[in-house]
């Protein structure tokens, strides 16, 4: 199959587009994590618990691509991520479907961002997640070269993957703490912190 | 359970981010079946099961548009 990465000059290109790719990617749901963390610290919005199992669809995808690029990319973290990206998009829909008929007791939970409530925003998120891959692969997946270079190669992107890594990391176990103050080891809700009454 | 769904998901990302990787990705399944389980529990009802009844998909016969406007 002719492509980039089997060009001879294209094949350290395409290993750098590769890791750009999963840099990105990783800083673009640690943004849209932490947007929610500030929604629910600032404003005072407790995610319900579907909210927080798509939380933890994002760190699911997360973890794949911080394997990717601490360890070296392989087609297994790839595998990872898309797991959790299809958990986030199953979980998201159901949520979507289950307040898509306004009635007493199920409503959209929490504001609106851009004029779209945040299960609307996780069903586009998990399709861009799932869409990006589908490209990446499509564009990248015919080398067998992308798992032998690993990002250290590039010092830059494994400088920034290892702060960005370790952000994700934090904000996780920041969410664990969260999570057993608002749900201590029962069911969560939404009226208050259960920990803090 | 939730707190046990993200405990698992914090123990695969610190085990991970520190190179012990088998570790975490059995931290990792462990998360990744303790939620799919929580998720199913989340939205079962005893009422209507997985159903989603509210969600008018069988065909009603002989329906005019305006008995759907007024469903």
């Amino acid at each position: 199959m002719t492509s980039l990465v089997n060009h001879p000059g294209g094949l350290r290109a395409a290993i750098w587009l590769n890791y750009i790719f999963l840099l990105a990617m990783m800083l673009v749901i640690a943004g849209i994590l932490t947007a929610a963390m500030t929604l629910q610290y600032g404003q005072g919005e407790l995610p319900c618990p579907l909210c927080l199992l798509q939380r933890v669809a994002m760190f699911g995808v997360c973890f794949g691509i911080i394997q990717s690029l601490r360890g070296g990319f392989s087609y297994q973290n790839t595998g990872i991520s898309l797991l959790f990206a299809m958990f986030l998009l199953i979980v998201s829909v159901r949520q979507t479907l289950l307040d898509i008929y306004p009635r007493p007791g199920h409503e959209y939970i929490g504001s609106e961002v851009f004029g779209i409530h945040m299960p609307v925003w996780s069903v586009i998120i998990a399709a861009c997640i799932l869409t990006a891959y589908a490209l990446k692969l499509t564009v990248l997946g015919g080398s067998k070269h992308l798992m032998e270079t690993e990002a250290s190669e590039f010092p830059l992107i494994s400088k920034l993957a290892s702060i960005v890594g370790l952000y994700v990391v934090a904000i996780g176990i920041i969410n664990t703490v969260s999570v057993l103050v608002q749900c201590g080891l029962n069911q969560c809700h939404t009226f208050n912190y259960q920990l803090l009454q | 359970m939730m707190f046990a769904v993200f405990v698992a998901m914090s123990f695969a990302l610190v085990l991970g981010y520190m190179g012990w990787r088998s570790a975490s990705l059995a931290s990792l399944f462990v998360c990744f079946i303790l939620a799919v389980w929580l998720f199913l529990w989340e939205i079962y009802s005893p009422e209507y099961g997985f159903r989603m009844p509210w969600i008018q998909t069988e065909l009603v016969p002989n329906a005019t548009t305006s008995d759907i406007r007024g469903a």
